[in-house]
């Protein structure tokens, strides 16, 4: 009786290895191959991990920015995992996050004068909204007629930038030159975490971090525990058995792609309230796609999208200091992270078409 | 045996990813050049905060490097670029220089205004160089530097509007009488470059017809081409572009429906390759000249803070490149049109306007 519930902790513990194996052996052999690049060029390796280190995790500040940085791409990870595993590919992330990012800009405004945490509710009640709502259209589609998530969810993003794009020149701009919103009154602002925790030094770091890991394990218990999770796994697992089974694919689909909008609507909206406290062109660097990259890295695991999430916001952290104190060139880390991309997605990718061609076979089969 | 094969074969190909990644960060190394002159030395540090697009660009972000390097060779001074990859990258940028004990630090691109407007308080004994920024309240220890595109963009017209009249200058000018401008987005720093262009073509052609077109983006080449080929369907036969990566795809354009092209902010028959069969000239602006500026003001003590200062015609900042290719077919009445409106700028008889609604 104990002997086989040893076994089962020792089985388990196993699983949760060879869970890890893959992403943790990615990112050293990554590292690995970004030192010998480094050597080649006549750069020190050595001073550039100890720099990108201390950049990142050197101090109360550092660490700030890493956590800064995490943010985004934690929101952007689970939109991104969540759709995965309902066996949908939301490479629309970014376009939801734009549209969040410019609920928060234009109701923050809005709600000048009001009291703080009843914006900060509110701004990303909607911001989730919006994002949910913006990936609602691609979801009904292909729901109905099955248009493909992967098309659909870029043309949105498409639609989003654009509609950014002619607000912040247009009618949403502030005066001055630069074609930006106008700056958001503190009520309408996440706290820095120095603010609300008076024990965490000084740094830019924003609640926006806390929230997302919050809603990273709230997403991990909805996946494992809740009847809503159970059924976009089975439709991820197999849709027609679960049809059978009889869980509604389409509502499902509806849903689980609306999740993920909602989830990557937040990115936009602790962005836009956090960090740059107003919107304009390019506030995003994309961290609708590097999303792709953390979820992929985190096998889709919301809690591993967590500390995915952390590695690539270290990354670019650090990015800084190793250009000023080892002289590396900020491609170098580009070039780790590609590589860390490519190594985790050989696998995880050929794995999911594998997957899903072997569905549509069935399908065509049946 | 498949499986092992399979992953020799992917070794393989991950060690030749490495080798092309190595060879290609190796050629982006520069051999420090020895002329035999003695360096001067300074002990006065500069360095830059790169904006999002990076070293590499082609226009901002390297010609501010450019000044860098100049004042490295003539005032000895030490440099250091310092490449955003974000935006979030720019206060942390400008923290770790100042931090290091850098006198003059250069922030590059209108985006990051706030940011230099935000930091350079911060920092009193630092002195900041805005680039294509300007402060509405500038900060004592900072210095908006900004263009006179429009007066570059001026003596590109002249060349245009007299252009598409000279069939002589080449068999691709038509019968019609209408030239082209292609922006990027529709921000004041282009829109200066198309009232410019507008205001020195109509000087010396008061009938020309001027096509002008915005992309919305700095960075969508299919749609620069998409442009400038809909500019040359109504008639267009010399296309002035001032749209960043977008205007690539107009000189593509140009290349396939047989028009003439005029580059910006660098000598573009040097930055783009392959382009000088349809590359007329070019309306430059120098950001070498208004870095090296502050800089050797910086090593001099006559660093003045607090304004935004304008580089135009009169000190180099801006300026038209050479015909190149065309230097035989250029007439000289082109020339002497190009020369008088230069002096006509210079001497003030003409104040070329920075917009539309002044043309």
């Amino acid at each position: 009786m104990t002997e086989s519930m040893h076994e089962m902790t020792i089985r388990r513990l196993l699983a949760i290895v060879r869970e890890l194996a893959v992403p943790i052996v990615s990112v050293v052999i990554a590292m690995v191959i970004g030192s010998i690049i480094m050597l080649i060029s006549g750069f020190d390796p050595v001073a550039a991990f100890s720099a990108l280190l201390k950049g990142s995790f050197g101090g109360g500040r550092q660490i700030g920015e890493t956590m800064l940085r995490a943010t985004p791409l934690m929101f952007t990870g689970l939109a991104v995992a969540y759709g995965f595993r309902a066996g949908l590919f939301n490479i629309g992330a970014e376009g939801q996050l734009f549209m969040g990012g410019l609920s928060a800009a234009w109701l923050g405004i809005v709600l000048a004068g009001l009291p703080r945490p009843l914006n900060i509710v509110l701004m990303i009640l909607a911001g989730a909204a919006i994002g949910a709502a913006w990936a609602f259209i691609p979801a009904l589609l292909k729901a109905r007629v099955g248009a493909h998530e992967v098309i659909t969810t870029m043309m949105f993003t498409y639609i989003g930038r654009y509609i950014v794009s002619w607000l912040v020149t247009g009618p949403l701009k502030a005066p001055g030159q630069i074609p930006q919103t106008d700056v958001l009154p503190t009520e309408s602002t996440l706290p820095k975490l120095h603010e609300v925790t008076a024990f965490l030094p000084i740094s830019r770091a924003h609640l926006g971090f806390a929230i997302a890991v919050v809603l990273a394990m709230f997403v991990w218990w909805v996946l494992k525990y809740t009847s809503l999770g159970y059924e976009s796994r089975a439709v991820g697992y197999n849709p027609w058995a679960s049809e059978t089974g009889g869980i509604s694919v389409s509502a499902t689909t509806v849903k689980a792609l609306c999740i993920s909008g909602a989830l990557a609507g937040l990115a936009g909206v602790t962005e836009v309230m956090g960090v740059h406290l107003r919107l304009f062109d390019q506030f995003s660097p994309g961290f609708g796609f590097t999303g792709i990259a953390v979820a992929l890295l985190a096998k889709n695991n919301p809690i591993g999208v967590i500390a995915a999430a952390i590695l690539f916001g270290a990354l670019s952290a650090g990015g800084g200091t190793m250009q000023l104190e080892a002289e590396v060139p900020q491609k170098v880390i580009f070039v780790i992270q590609a590589l860390i991309i490519f190594l985790v997605a050989a696998e995880q990718i050929a794995r999911w078409i594998i997957g899903r061609a072997s569905r549509e076979g069935v399908e065509h089969a049946g | 045996m498949d499986t092992k094969l399979r992953k020799v074969l992917a070794l393989l190909l991950v060690f030749a990813l490495v080798t092309v990644f190595a060879i290609g960060c190796a050629a982006e190394e520069e051999e420090p050049v020895d002329d035999g002159v003695e360096a001067p030395v300074s002990d006065v540090k500069a360095a830059m905060v790169t904006d999002v697009g990076g070293l590499g660009d082609k226009t901002f972000n390297d010609g501010t490097y450019e000044g860098l390097k100049r004042a490295e060779r003539e005032l000895g001074v030490e440099i250091r670029a310092i490449e955003s990859s974000e935006i979030a990258d720019y206060e942390p940028n400008i923290d770790q220089l100042a931090n290091a004990g850098f006198d003059v630090i250069f922030t590059v691109g209108f985006l990051m205004t706030d940011t230099t407007i935000k930091k350079a308080p911060d920092y009193p004994d630092v002195a900041f160089g805005g680039i294509d920024q300007f402060f509405e309240e500038p900060p004592d220890n900072a210095v908006g530097l900004l263009f006179n595109e429009h007066e570059g963009a001026y003596l590109a017209g002249v060349v245009a509007g007299l252009g598409t009249l000279d069939q002589d200058l080449d068999d691709r000018i038509n019968d019609d009488n209408v030239i082209a401008f292609i922006g990027g987005m529709d921000i004041p720093p282009v829109e200066k470059f198309e009232a410019g262009f507008i205001a020195g073509a109509r000087s010396v052609n008061p009938d020309v017809e001027v096509v002008a077109l915005y992309a919305g983006t700095f960075e969508d080449q299919a749609k620069g081409k998409e442009l400038a080929l809909s500019a040359i369907d109504q008639g267009a036969d010399i296309v002035f572009a001032a749209a960043g990566l977008t205007g690539l795809g107009s000189i593509t354009a140009c290349q396939e429906r047989g028009a003439l092209f005029i580059g910006v902010d660098v000598d573009q028959y040097f930055s783009v390759p392959g382009s000088g069969d349809v590359m007329l000239t070019s309306a430059m602006k120098s950001l070498e000249v208004a870095v090296f500026e502050t800089i050797k003001s910086v090593v001099d003590g006559t660093f003045v803070g607090g304004q935004n200062r304008f580089f135009g015609l009169a000190d180099d900042g801006v300026g038209l490149a050479p015909f190149h290719e065309f230097e035989d077919a250029v007439s000289q009445e082109i020339r002497d049109a190009v020369e008088e409106a230069r002096q006509n700028v210079l001497d003030g008889t003409v104040t070329v306007p920075p917009t539309r609604a002044e043309l």
